[in-house]
This record gives structure tokens, sequence and C-alpha cells, in this order.
């Protein structure tokens, strides 16, 4: 995969929380209404969230749908966005996450995905197939790799197939109990290898 | 109920929306109550947020030509100002079958809470926040009904119930103030007459009731409201001011 999700000159989220592109300062301007300052939004998320949303539900079609709707959405909910409570990229990829999730856990697509996936679950590795130079990417793929099998595992399977916890304890065959966790400390000791690095 | 240790597990897989929604509405309910699990979630959601940055891949071009012609006709939502109701949780609004107009009711009533009630500190403020959350999950269910009763000694009552997620939120517009030493509590009471407490109803001045969550609701289960000393207690002491029943 040789796509950029950004195009030249213009800054990859995550690497551009300051200046002219500060995203909290942009989501400012697009709850006010600035659609110039929509655009900048688009080109700086629209890759992340496609990416997410396409990685959680596999389907390019509904990838697609879901993708619009979530950039729609930080459009039309802007304005509820606080600087003070998390990023802007967390508020952006909480949202499109969570309707990645929604999509999978409604009925009908899931009996679609199960379809899909039938046989054996995502190894969830396949991250590392859209690994580039981007210094975000290598960071995860860094962290990942630091964490105990079951911990990067769990962490995959819950956040990049979008599978329940129960649902991931069932695939890795692993306590509902430990999984928790499992999950929990896998998710923290990102959290510490990322801030470090 | 899981003990409050066990729940703080649950962090980290409800960061990555790895709950079902059942366990999801819970423990937003003691997130409210849990201001280090709150802020153990909002940097577990920053981590998350990285790994969902790894996967950017460039999305098909029309997309974007799509995406930017369609905004201008999308209204968008006007400023939360400090509502405990500005929460993302409330994307999943409107309501269905329950009755906008009653949802809205609720809905206004936790605002006029928050404006009326001066919320000092950030730790409160991201305290109702997540209660809100909590709320919002409720008030979203497809299932949910709301109903209105009138208080015994004033005022209204009106609780919004899912019975697929088995919980009601209350709320409250005009009871009558209460001395210092005295409090409203919410009960779920069962048919066969047990009460267990959903917790104190925090009422302003003007007598609406922050929007409290009650669990385990269960059809032939009525919502009772008592006044208790203040503290409150572990059973009801006094004859319920309401006692809404909760119908399949």
């Amino acid at each position: 995969m040789n796509t950029s999700a950004t195009t030249p000159g213009q800054p990859g989220p995550g690497h551009s929380e300051g200046g002219g592109q500060d995203p909290a300062g942009l989501l400012a301007r697009v709850a006010r209404g600035d659609h110039a300052a929509y655009e900048v939004v688009y080109d700086q998320f629209a890759g992340p969230v496609y990416g997410l949303v396409r990685k959680v539900l596999r389907d390019p079609a509904q990838s697609e749908e879901v993708a619009q709707e979530v950039l729609l959405e930080v459009w039309r909910t802007a304005s509820r966005f606080d600087p003070v409570r998390g990023s802007a990229s967390s508020w952006v990829m909480t949202i499109a996450h969570r309707r990645a999730v929604d999509r999978v856990r409604s009925e009908s697509a899931a009996t679609a995905r199960e379809q899909r996936l039938t046989p054996g679950p995502v190894s969830g590795d396949d991250v590392a197939e859209l690994v580039e130079t981007a210094l975000d990417r290598q960071r995860v793929r860094r962290c990942l790799g630091a964490l105990t099998p079951v911990q990067a595992e769990s962490v995959k399977l819950a956040y990049y197939a979008g599978y329940s916890y129960p649902q991931v304890a069932k695939l890795l065959g692993i306590p509902l109990g430990t999984i928790k966790t499992r999950i929990r400390d896998g998710l923290i000791r990102l959290r510490d290898c990322m801030e470090v690095s | 109920m899981a003990a409050g240790h066990e729940l703080h597990l649950l962090t980290g897989s409800y960061a990555l929306d790895a709950l079902p929604d059942n366990e999801r509405a819970e423990f937003e309910k003691h997130l409210a109550r849990c201001p280090s699990c709150a802020e153990e979630v909002r940097g577990l959601r920053e981590t998350a947020a990285r790994l969902a940055l790894a996967t950017a891949i460039a999305p098909p071009p029309e997309l974007r030509a799509r995406v930017l012609a369609a905004a201008p006709h999308i209204r968008q939502l006007p400023p939360a100002g400090r509502g405990p109701l500005s929460a993302n949780g409330l994307r999943r609004l409107p309501l269905s079958r329950a009755g906008l107009s009653a949802g809205i009711l609720v809905l206004a009533a936790a605002l006029v809470f928050l404006l009326v009630t001066n919320f000092s500190t950030t730790q409160r403020l991201h305290q109702s926040q997540a209660s809100n959350q909590a709320v919002a999950a409720v008030l979203a269910a497809p299932d949910a009904r709301v109903a209105s009763v009138p208080a015994a000694g004033g005022g209204t009552v009106t609780a919004v119930v899912s019975l697929r997620q088995r919980e009601a939120v209350v709320t409250s517009a005009a009871l009558p103030a209460l001395p210092a030493s005295e409090v409203y509590q919410l009960w779920v009471m069962t048919p066969a007459g047990a009460a267990r407490s959903a917790g104190l109803l925090a009422v302003s001045l003007s007598g609406t009731a922050q929007p409290a969550v009650a669990g385990g609701v269960v059809p032939g289960d009525r919502l009772g409201i008592t006044v208790e000393p203040s503290g409150g207690s572990p059973q009801p002491t006094t004859t319920p001011v309401v006692a809404m029943p909760v119908s399949a």
C-alpha cells in the first residue's frame, strides 16, 4: 500500500498540533461554519477516518459510507468538541471507531461480516501492511511489538477488528476475567510506550 | 453488578469500544462516580487514537467532493455551553417511539439543572459528563418509553425506561425544596415489596433533579422516590412521594 493519507504540503494528523493547522483551533472554526477550515480538517482526518473504518468493516463500499457519515458528523457536532477533555484526534477517532463498531454490531452487518471472515479470526497483523514511513506508524508498530503476544493480539482484535471483549476472549481461548486485564494492561503499556517516544 | 475494583479493569475495553452494550451502560454509571477511572479512560482514548492514526489510507478521491458538498446543507449543532448533555453520548438521539417531546423535557431538565447549579470543580464536571453518557444511552434506546406523574406534595417526576437495557432515567420538575437534613432518594421497588436504592437525587432549588439512572429495572417494578434523612437510608423510611409502575 503506497498511497499516502495526506497530500504533500499538508502535515499528517498527529504531527500538526501547533501553528495554523492546529486541529483544535480548526475545529473551533468549523463550529462557526468556516468551510475553509472544514476542508483542512477533512484533509487531515479523512485518511485516518477512512483507514480505521475500513480496518474494522473491511468492506470498501460500506467503509466509504460510514467514513462519510463520520466526517459529516465532525462538521455537524464540531461545537461539542472540548479541547479540555482530549485532543482533536481523539475526539474524531472516537466518533469514527464508535460508528464503525456500531455498524459491525448491528445484526445484519454482523451476519455479513461473519460470513466474510470465516474461517478463522483476523490476526490483526495486517496493520503491518499499512505501515509506511510515518512516525506514528513506526511508533505504534514498535510499541505493539513491545507487548506480550496476548496483550497485543487482544488490543488489536478489540480495536482493529471491532470485537467485544467476550468475543476476543473466545477467539483467543482465554477466560473472560483474564481478557479484561490483558486488554487494559496492553493499552496502558502502549500508552506509556508512546508517551516516552 | 460487579464490584468497583472489577469495573475498574474495564477502562481498557471501554476505551476500545469493546464492551457489550449492557456493560457499557453499567460502566458509564461507574465512570460517573470514579474520577480516576474517567481520567484513565481519557488517556487510553488518546492511545487508541494513535492506533487509529496508524491505519490511515487514502480514501476514494470522490469522497472529498461529496463530503465537502454535503456539509453546507447540514445544520450544525449549536454550542452546548456547559450543558451536561453535550457529551458525545448523545449522538444516538433522536428518541424513536419514546416521544421526542418528553425526551426533550428530560434533556431540558438536565440542562436547567446544570445552569442553576454551580459546578465549582472540573472534577464534578467530568463526573456529570460521564453520567450523561449513561443517561443518553437510556434515552437513545430504541424501546425507550416516557412517563410523567405528579408527586405527592407537588412537582412532577418523569422517567424514561428502557426495558431492554433494564434501566430508567428519572428526573423531576418543581419538587418541593427539602431542609438540609433531608434528601430525595430513588428506589427500584419490586412487586414482592423489596426496595433497592438507586441513589440520592441531586435536586436544584427549583426542584429539578439531575437525571439519575436506576439499573436492574424489570416489568412489574415501581420507581419510587422517598424523603430520607440526609445521606439516605438502606431502606425507605417514609411513604413514597412517587411510585411509578414500570410496565412492559
